[in-house]
């Protein structure tokens, strides 16, 4: 048998190498000599083909999941791949309901490989400042990680690291305790977001303490012991509010004169207004009607101060309430018309239509039918333009009732009377109310046209029979 | 009687040594069933698995006796299985032994019969096999035989590449021995990347606070302090000694409820164990002395963490109770020595050792006199 000559053939660099490396006969080369050449292979590969290389590889074939972890263990990083994998695992524990409730909210975090590379990059350099212990660094890190979670969705994640970085200030020293005061403030935030609001108040008061007299600001140039104040009488009035709820009417005036003096302390003068405000309202519904006024009263002299119309009008409507539950209805009403000026001057339409309803109320209780239908005209007509039916719908009512009141007089003027022309009228105008269009805005805007005329008082009182609950209201 | 003739020997049937699978010139005259190529490779075997399990093989290695039912044959098949499958364990438990007790030579023939009888029961290609050949490897990484460990190691990477579920357990540990062979060879970049992946895998396995990821860490660290970078290697063994303390800490206490439990109602004396197999044990000591020794090396930074390893070092001695009483009464000292010997300023740290040396004195002295009174 003849052996032919090797046929001269190109071969790609790979293969020639590989060729020449392993001889055809594999009993003379041991497997020891196999496997280091082919380790040389592959360093071959590695060097010259791009995109073979084992971490590329491994890369490909694993989850990206995995590789953050890989590489955050591979440099040592160890408490970022606990905390990361524990997160993890609550990840998936929030998302298990979220499947079987037919509600598929989340994607898994795998595939949001943004978020992954952020907790990434800030879970290691907080480990590496930890490492070093630059607790200034770790919160600062920790911090970008929740702020980075701020949404609803994420919520629990932002919480997580509140918290973290809520035990890292409490190691800072060196500035002051600013870190430890905005670390308190964000758990006061976290408790309040949970309807905490005893802890939050805690948290906050804390917070409050710390910033007393610094002229820190946060990263948008507010000054934080503001901010302390704002978010302080916020869980205050909150507090109060579910006290008010709960009759619990000493322990909310409590809480609010607190808030209040906190706020003078502010100096800020829109704040102490609010505080004094809301302290009026707790007054009044206790029924302690002359702190109530007093109370009420710095904060309209505030508001003035301020040029703050808005808030002079509340107050002047909360002064005319008090007023009202006094039963000093003159006062009262020279206040609500303060208010229903104020309020048109600014274009508050909701303001005017409580205003007006509530002047209208006071007229009508006291009998002058006129004064209180041309109110609740007023009230009608402003919330005509606003798009709010059911509010339509109820100074619609309250005007009808005043309309009803003040006709009631004539007609019955007419049939003590009893001679043959208001005989006339009356007939006249029970004729006519058959042809009263069944729309009732319409009629009612053509009646408030039409003003001494007896025309529909009938109409009216069938619409107040349909309406039994605003009968109340009546008296 | 027991050289055989290779010529003498049937025509088509070929004898093999048991160890290295070369042409046999020798039997053993016990089971007549196993071949070997010379002395060395008999003692070998014999003192390594084959005392044990001689007789055992028989069944194994002769022909199937004659049934005369279906039944029967398929019972006789059952059997013979189910010895297989026990053979399998006991080989690899008993190198595992071996290989916790440092006696590689010794490991390598009982790990090779376990590899044997995987490939009959279970094919060629199964994961199953994984373990055997992480065993082989290991035992030819203490060898020193870096290149026939790698061998080994690309066969079960491979196997385990090519099926498709492997438990995490498995990557775990291939990952671990490989990081192991890198570390040999000193690739330290590798080394880190196939630790890096153990610890992942443990931790899907058992969690990250678990004693089995454990290794993973202290090899890492291991890796780092190697590589002078203390600040890494240092949160690392202090990873490492946390997780044990933990462990060892929570099993103390069941341990005591149970003791106080039991005494009311029987009155007998509770077995003091640290609920951890040999192999586990023996890793615990070896990761924690290793500590303690880098720590008493670099302790006069923080000397609370030279007591802390040393706690958890005399609470498991504690636990372990089999081992000589010099140990643990050396470590004792150690403990009391290095707490008393610490200035005011460590002082929380100080007396905390101290209690929990207290602690173990208390409870431990009645349990060795129980202990020396045995028989």
């Amino acid at each position: 048998m003849t052996t032919l000559p090797p046929l001269p053939m190109t071969r790609p660099k790979l293969t020639s190498l590989a060729r020449q490396k392993l001889p055809c006969s594999p009993t003379t080369a041991p497997r020891s000599q196999l496997i280091k050449e082919k380790n040389d292979i592959d360093h071959y590969l590695e060097e010259n083909f791009k995109g073979l290389s084992k971490a590329e590889v491994a890369a490909y074939r694993n989850s990206y999941k995995k590789n953050i972890y890989v590489d955050m263990l591979q440099d040592g990083y160890h408490k970022s791949f606990t905390e990361l994998f524990s997160l993890m695992e609550q990840w998936d524990a929030v998302r298990d309901p979220a499947r079987f409730g037919s509600l598929f909210l989340q994607r898994p975090l795998e595939e949001q490989r943004d978020k992954l590379d952020h907790f990434y990059h800030y879970l290691t350099r907080a480990e590496a400042a930890e490492r070093k212990e630059y607790f200034e660094d770790v919160y600062n890190n920790l911090y970008a990680l929740a702020c980075y979670f701020n949404n609803s969705e994420d919520r629990w994640v932002r919480n997580h690291f509140f918290e973290r970085c809520f035990k890292i200030a409490q190691l800072i020293k060196m500035d002051g305790g600013k870190k430890e005061a905005e670390a308190h403030g964000n758990m006061g935030l976290l408790f309040e977001e949970d309807g905490q609001l005893l802890e939050a108040a805690e948290h906050y008061e804390v917070f409050h303490q710390l910033t007393h007299g610094r002229m820190w600001k946060d990263e948008t140039g507010r000054f934080l012991n503001l901010l302390a104040c704002e978010s302080l009488l916020r869980t205050y009035r909150l507090l109060s509010d579910k006290m008010l709820e709960n009759k619990k009417y000493k322990q909310a005036i409590r809480i609010l004169i607190k808030a209040a003096e906190i706020a003078k302390e502010g100096n800020d003068r829109k704040m102490e207004g609010e505080a004094s405000y809301y302290l009026g309202l707790a007054h009044l519904a206790a029924g302690e009607y002359e702190t109530a006024l007093t109370v009420l009263n710095t904060y309209s002299k505030i508001s003035t101060e301020l040029d703050d119309d808005l808030s002079l009008g509340r107050a002047y409507e909360a002064i005319a309430k008090v007023l009202q539950s006094q039963g000093e209805m003159t006062e009262a009403i020279k206040y609500l018309k303060k208010v229903v000026k104020i309020a048109r001057n600014n274009f508050q339409n909701l303001d005017v239509v409580r205003a007006s309803t509530m002047l209208g109320d006071i007229y009508n209780e006291k009998g002058y039918y006129n004064k209180a239908s041309e109110y609740f005209q007023q009230a009608f007509d402003t919330t005509a333009e606003l798009t709010n039916i059911p509010l339509m719908d109820e100074t619609k009512v309250h005007y009808g009732i005043a309309k009803a009141h003040q006709m009631m007089q004539t007609v019955k003027n007419y049939i003590e009377s009893a001679d043959l022309t208001s005989l006339d009228y009356l007939l006249s105008w029970k004729e006519s109310r058959s042809n009263i269009a069944p729309d009732p805005i319409t009629a009612e805007s053509r009646r408030s046209t039409m003003e001494n005329l007896p025309q529909n008082s009938e109409h009216l009182e069938e619409e107040l029979s349909g309406f039994p609950d605003i009968q109340k209201n009546e008296t | 009687m027991n050289v055989i003739y290779p010529l003498a020997v049937p025509k088509g049937r070929r004898l093999c040594c048991e160890v290295c699978d070369a042409p046999a010139e020798r039997v053993c005259t016990a089971c007549t069933v196993t071949y070997y190529c010379g002395v060395v490779h008999q003692r070998a075997d014999w003192g390594s698995i084959h005392e044990k399990i001689c007789q055992l093989l028989i069944p194994l290695r002769t022909s199937m006796p004659f049934y005369n039912s279906e039944e029967e044959r398929k019972h006789g098949l059952q059997q013979l299985q189910q010895r297989q499958k026990h053979l399998i364990e006991f080989c690899y438990t008993v190198a595992q032994k071996y290989l916790f007790e440092g006696k590689h030579e010794d490991a390598v023939p009982a790990a090779l019969h376990s590899l044997r009888f995987r490939m009959n029961v279970h094919g060629l290609s199964s994961v199953e096999l994984v373990p055997a050949y992480l065993l082989l490897a290991e035992a030819s990484l203490g060898l020193g035989r870096i290149v026939q460990a790698e061998e080994y190691l690309c066969q079960a990477q491979w196997t385990v590449l090519k099926s498709t579920e492997c438990p995490y357990a498995t990557h775990s540990l291939l990952h671990r021995n490989l990081g192991l062979l890198y570390m040999a060879k000193e690739n330290y970049e590798e080394a880190r990347y196939h630790l890096a992946n153990d610890i992942y895998f443990a931790s899907c396995a058992f969690g990250t606070e678990d004693i089995r990821t454990s290794g993973g860490y202290f090899h890492l660290a291991n890796i780092f302090y190697g590589l002078k970078k203390l600040d890494r290697a240092d949160t690392l063994y202090t990873k490492v000694s946390e997780i044990w303390n933990k462990y060892l800490n929570n099993h103390y206490q069941v341990l005591s409820q149970a003791r106080i439990q039991q005494i009311d109602l029987l009155g007998k004396r509770f077995e003091t164990d640290t609920g951890l197999d040999e192999a586990q044990e023996a890793e615990a000591i070896r990761i924690l002395t290793s500590i303690w020794n880098i720590r008493e090396s670099t302790s006069d930074t923080a000397p609370q963490k030279t007591i802390f390893v040393l706690k958890t070092l005399v609470m498991l001695y504690h636990l372990m109770m089999n081992s000589s009483k010099q140990t643990f009464t050396k470590h004792l000292l150690c403990t009391r020595a290095w707490s008393s010997s610490q200035p005011v300023g460590y002082n929380r740290g100080d007396r905390e050792a101290q209690g929990t040396v207290g602690a173990q004195r208390r409870d431990s002295n009645p349990t060795w006199d129980g202990h020396k009174n045995m028989p």
